[in-house]
């Protein structure tokens, strides 16, 4: 298997050289294979938003490379960026960030004409990942008008619908009551094992990790334990997450 | 408790408040300077030669009132999004509606009075200023112009007062009528564009005749009289506001249909953008399009006098005429940047004036209508032309160079030797033409005063003028009208100004967010700025169409009651500052904007 992004000695120190310095990641190393769902999981304050935030583009690391779909992000700047984010970044939000004047289906296309695809090709594509999705009723609605789990899904599919190298998603449940948050982690799921989708999914939330086939454990800004789900059932995999939670609290490792 | 909240509420928009303090404060501010102006009947009588001016003055008041009014209507609707959200959470924590709409309705007369009151100091100090510069600047003579007026104070607190507490009633109401949710929820509402082609025909032809009627009586002033003005004021207002709201709604729904055009970058985003402030828009168009043609009139109206002025007071080719001069004020002359110069003697014998033909070595000059352009033009007459036959063309143009004493006295010019054997008192003459009349106005000032010490006649006073007091004279009749146009000119582009600032800085706060999220999903930030640009583009362009042909239509009414005789002549020095003044503003409200807005990734 090839990784999609591939993750190698990242650190990011906050505060200039006169200021009191602050390490919030310590040599991260890792690898997502393509197809993989993978989970990064950490308290708050771990430096989860901080790892996000740089794999994502919207912030640099002080060392330290990233490589998405073969590409050093180092060597983006400006419009090679935001094109790159556009076309190999899928991005869920825990609060949606849905354009709220627009209707979901301008959402949905909103990636594409950015990219300035003919407007004959994007009606297709929307109508594709929105049944995808199950959201195919409500595309003329406006945001304020549908339901937190129906603008994730709208959300996941702007994210989709450029069928982008990797997904990501922060804390996409956050927002979302117990079934909601489970249709969607469902879907997710499918996305990955149907479509092969390659999924980063940030949490601190051990339902929705259970989901993941590999996750991550982020503490202090270093990558501590790395947990496999292989051939464990969801409800087991999930009472190892929680074993692991358990052990980092009481401060072993 | 729910004091104390309330007041945490504004502690934590600080900068919003600060910008709807600001707003208020220059619209009560502006409408001091206006009614400084126009309450003063004394000022605007002795300045004016018109008699109707004192009533076109109180229409003024009465448009201004209006545009006022809609302006409040504006910043008060941005106090009540603002605050809406924290009174809903109040509703939702077990406020009770009635303690809340006491809130709100303290709160904006505490708003409402701070702002007046700072605005009536900012007026003060913007009328002594802008009075200041304009009369130091352009030599004009203003009478009764004084920019301490406790009428026009006193005007502008009844009226804001009576305003905010209209606006505190509104908003309680609002406010309690309107449900918890919706309160929580109401900058996220979209507003749904009613498909009602025929509505919308309706009302973009009502706004046109409208237009029409208005445009119209400002073209029969002659026979309406003041009721043109009357007319004009309400038509076109309400013209202008149906054209925005159907027009604009139609072409904000033509566009998003075609979908190659709504479908490509971020056309469609600015669409929605439009689109969700629809309401907002349309009546801010309104107040926009009638503050640029007022704006945009007054100067160019103010311009008029000032070409008219210089093109009435133009009397005489001859810039300074001395008589036997004395050594220090041919020294003086002697400094003046002078274009042609003439030195001749003439004697006086029995009423009759005899000039020496071999004194004149080079053409002596003559007014010439000229009917293309607004200057008066110079005709040369050779020295060869001052025959007996030809004396009608030069008669005048030597009466100009004669002593007050003895202007209008016949005028013949001699060979040299039959000059010699003339006996009379004899005077030099010396007639300088500078390079700009205007420019050495100070200089020529004082010779002509000194001038007039040593020739005074008491006999001919107010008989005779020469170019400098014939321009004086005009002066003080017309600048007084310069001295208004130039003086609202300003007011209305600084009012222009703040309320489409108020607009934009209103929107900021929601349109941070959209574009942080267009940003995180990777739009290139070339067309994050294109999209500001075009966004607050259409807010400057549309009423700039609109405004234009307002003043084009409003320039008939000082044309056909004679008010200036060639208004449409130098139109384009005012409108080419106007645009600049406007394109200037366009660039940096841009600016800030996108410095408010844009997310900063690396």
């Amino acid at each position: 298997m090839t990784a999609v992004m591939t993750v190698k000695q990242v650190r990011k120190v906050y505060g200039g050289k006169n200021e009191p310095q602050f390490e919030a990641l310590h040599n991260i190393n890792f690898d997502v294979e393509a197809g993989e769902f993978v989970g990064i999981m950490g308290a708050s304050g771990s430096g989860k938003t901080t790892l996000l935030n740089i794999l994502s583009t919207l912030d640099q690391p002080t060392a330290g490379e990233v490589v998405i779909n073969g590409q050093n992000l180092a060597a983006l700047k400006g419009d090679a960026l935001a094109d790159f984010r556009a076309r190999e970044i899928g991005f869920i939000f825990q609060d949606f960030n849905l354009l709220e004047n627009l209707t979901a289906y301008d959402n949905i296309a909103l990636p594409l004409s950015l990219q300035n695809v003919a407007a004959k090709k994007i009606k297709p594509a929307v109508a594709k990942i929105a049944a995808t999705l199950g959201i195919d009723q409500i595309l003329t609605h406006y945001p304020t008008e549908i339901s937190g789990g129906q603008k994730q899904r709208v959300a996941a599919a702007r994210a989709l619908v450029q069928e982008p190298s990797i997904l990501m998603g922060d804390e996409p449940t956050g927002a979302l009551d117990s079934k909601s948050a489970k249709d969607l982690l469902e879907t997710m799921t499918q996305l990955n094992e149907q479509q092969h989708v390659s999924i980063l999914l940030v949490t601190h939330d051990p339902f929705s990790a259970s989901y993941c086939q590999r996750i991550l454990f982020i503490k202090d800004g270093r990558i501590g334990t790395e947990l496999k789900r292989g051939q464990q059932t969801k409800q087991e995999f999930y009472q190892q997450i929680l074993q692991v939670l358990g052990r980092t609290e009481q401060g072993g490792d | 408790m729910l004091w104390k909240l309330a007041l945490t509420g504004i502690k934590s928009r600080l900068r919003d408040y600060l910008v709807l303090l600001s707003g208020l404060a220059m619209a009560s501010a502006i409408f001091y300077m206006f009614e400084a102006l126009a309450l003063n009947k004394s000022f605007v009588t002795s300045n004016s030669p018109v008699s109707m001016a004192f009533l076109v003055f109180q229409f003024g008041s009465v448009l201004l009132a209006i545009i006022t009014f809609i302006y409040l209507l504006y910043a008060n609707n941005f106090l009540l999004s603002m605050r809406q959200r924290d009174y809903g959470l109040f509703m939702v924590l077990g406020a009770k509606g009635r303690k809340l709409g006491q809130l709100i309705f303290i709160e904006t007369l505490v708003i409402g009075s701070v702002a007046t009151v700072l605005g009536l100091l900012i007026g003060l100090g913007l009328t002594e200023l802008t009075g200041h510069l304009l009369l130091s600047r352009m030599h004009l003579t203003v009478h009764h112009f004084t920019p301490f007026y406790g009428p026009a104070m006193i005007s502008t607190l009844i009226f804001f007062g009576v305003l905010f507490l209209l606006a505190a009633i509104v908003n309680q109401v609002q406010l309690r009528r309107t449900p918890v949710l919706t309160l929580l929820h109401r900058d996220t509402q979209p507003t749904h564009l009613q498909r009602q082609p025929r509505g919308q025909f309706f009302q973009s032809l009502l706004g046109l005749i409208l237009l029409a009627i208005g445009y119209w009586s400002m073209i029969k002033i002659d026979v309406l009289k003041m009721s043109s003005i009357g007319i004009a004021l309400v038509t076109i207002v309400v013209g202008t506001f149906l054209l925005f709201r159907a027009l604009f709604t139609w072409c904000l729904q033509c566009l998003k249909r075609r979908e190659h055009f709504a479908y490509h970058g971020l056309n469609n985003f600015v669409l929605a953008q439009l689109q969700f402030r629809l309401h907002d828009l349309n009546r801010m168009l309104t107040l926009v399009t009638l503050l640029f043609a007022l704006a945009l009139g007054a100067l160019t109206v103010g311009m008029g006098f000032q070409s008219q002025l210089h093109n009435i007071a133009d009397v005489s080719p001859y810039d300074v005429v001395l008589h036997d001069p004395t050594a220090a004020q041919q020294k003086k002359a002697a400094q003046l940047d002078i274009k042609r110069q003439w030195q001749v003697d003439y004697k006086v014998v029995k009423g009759t004036v005899y000039f020496n033909r071999a004194q004149f070595t080079q053409p002596l000059l003559a007014i010439h209508q000229s009917t293309t352009t607004s200057q008066k033009a110079y005709r040369e007459i050779k020295p060869s032309e001052l025959t007996l036959a030809k004396q009608q063309q030069w008669q005048q143009t030597l009466n100009d160079w004669l002593r007050p004493n003895d202007y209008g006295h016949p005028v013949r010019v001699v060979d040299a030797g039959a000059y010699q054997a003339l006996q009379g008192p004899h005077y030099r003459v010396v007639a300088i033409q500078t390079k700009n009349f205007y420019q050495a106005l100070p200089q020529i000032k004082q010779l002509v005063i000194t001038d007039n010490q040593e020739n005074h006649f008491p006999s001919s006073v107010g008989l005779v003028l020469s170019k400098y007091q014939s321009y004086e004279l005009m002066n003080s009749l017309v600048s007084g009208l310069e001295f208004m146009g130039f003086f609202l000119g300003i007011a209305f582009l600084a009012m222009l100004a703040s309320c489409l600032m108020f607009k934009i800085l209103a929107g900021a706060a929601n349109d941070r967010r959209r574009y942080q999220m267009l940003g995180k999903i990777g739009t290139r930030s070339k067309l994050l700025r294109r999209s500001v640009n075009r966004e607050i583009g259409v807010l400057f362009a549309l009423p700039a169409v609109l405004g234009v042909v307002h003043v084009l239509f409003g320039l008939q009414l000082f044309e056909v009651s004679g008010l200036l005789t060639h208004p449409y002549r130098d139109l384009l020095v005012p409108f080419s500052i106007f645009g600049i003044l406007y394109l200037g503003y366009y660039g940096l409200t841009v600016k800030l904007y996108q410095h408010l807005v844009l997310p900063k990734f690396k």
